[in-house]
């Protein structure tokens, strides 16, 4: 039987869907017996899903424009500078 | 070749030809996330915007030599670690990513046996906009991310956050799977403990 510390370091494993068979049906029994594995399980799964939505969204800061302009600017200089 | 596949190779030929909408739509979608990967590295913002802006340069210079051979994204990354490491290099510091010595800061919460010393607590529902101590928890989470190694950091803007698969992100970092898994896990641990202290 698996014990809390082993079961907290495949935590991500587990979530992510990349332990066997066997390591999942272990983990399976562990958590069904123990409320602080499954809680912590679930905080993982929480900050994963939360680090995940921190994503996509593209961002448009008023400062963007400006930052574009002077990147093709210097490009331009650095091309005509043969560079 | 799939949707996505098609859609970027028409970005990049649309940024070969000088596109400045092309541009803006790919510096939108990773310039934040170029950033904040660079900070881990160079250690300093204003560095690390510097760092970005000669990544975009790069990028936009040799885009007609990019053969698709990784995403678009997984090139634009790799510029910018080579970049940042460079300018670390040039600070006098080497920037490991394999995350040798760090740990992950959990293991005093077992006893002997493995055990929890104490019973994690049953977080409430954690959604994106939750105000917690007077912020947002999606600025905790980045507050969080802030903090972590170069290693834990860039794995986790990577995988998560720019969604790029597993071996784009050990080519781009010159790491092992296995590495990645530990960081990323390591990382999500971080994370997890400073939302935890505010529950």
């Amino acid at each position: 039987m698996l014990s809390c510390q082993e079961v907290a370091t495949r935590a991500s494993a587990l979530i992510d869907g990349e332990l066997s068979t066997w390591e999942g049906l272990q983990m399976r029994l562990h958590l069904a017996m123990c409320k602080g594995c499954e809680r912590f399980i679930g905080q993982v799964r929480t900050t994963r899903d939360l680090t995940e939505n921190l994503t996509a969204a593209d961002t448009h800061e008023e400062a963007d424009d400006g930052r574009i302009s002077e990147i093709l600017s210097k490009l331009h200089e650095e091309k005509k500078q043969g560079g | 070749m799939s949707t996505a596949r098609a859609e970027e190779t028409t970005l990049v030929q649309l940024l070969a030809a000088g596109e400045r909408t092309a541009f803006e739509q790919v510096y939108r979608k990773h310039n934040s996330s170029l950033i904040r990967v660079a900070v881990g590295i160079v250690r300093s913002r204003a560095t690390a915007e510097e760092v970005a802006q000669e990544t975009w340069i790069a990028v936009l210079k040799n885009i007609c030599g990019f053969e698709g051979r990784s995403s678009l994204a997984s090139w634009i990354f790799s510029i910018l670690i080579n970049k940042a490491r460079s300018r670390a290099k040039r600070d006098g510091r080497m920037v490991s990513f394999d995350g040798t010595g760090e740990d992950d800061n959990l293991a005093a919460a077992f006893d002997g046996r493995g055990r929890w010393k104490d019973i994690p607590e049953l977080w409430e529902v954690l959604t994106p906009e939750r105000i917690l101590e007077g912020r947002s928890v999606m600025d905790h989470v980045n507050t969080a991310i802030e903090a972590l190694p170069p290693g834990q950091r860039s794995v986790i803007i990577l995988r998560a956050q720019q969604g790029l698969g597993a071996e784009e992100v050990c080519a781009i970092l010159g790491i092992s799977e296995g590495n990645m898994r530990v960081l990323l896990h390591r990382a999500r641990l971080g994370v997890r403990a400073a939302l935890d202290g505010l529950m």
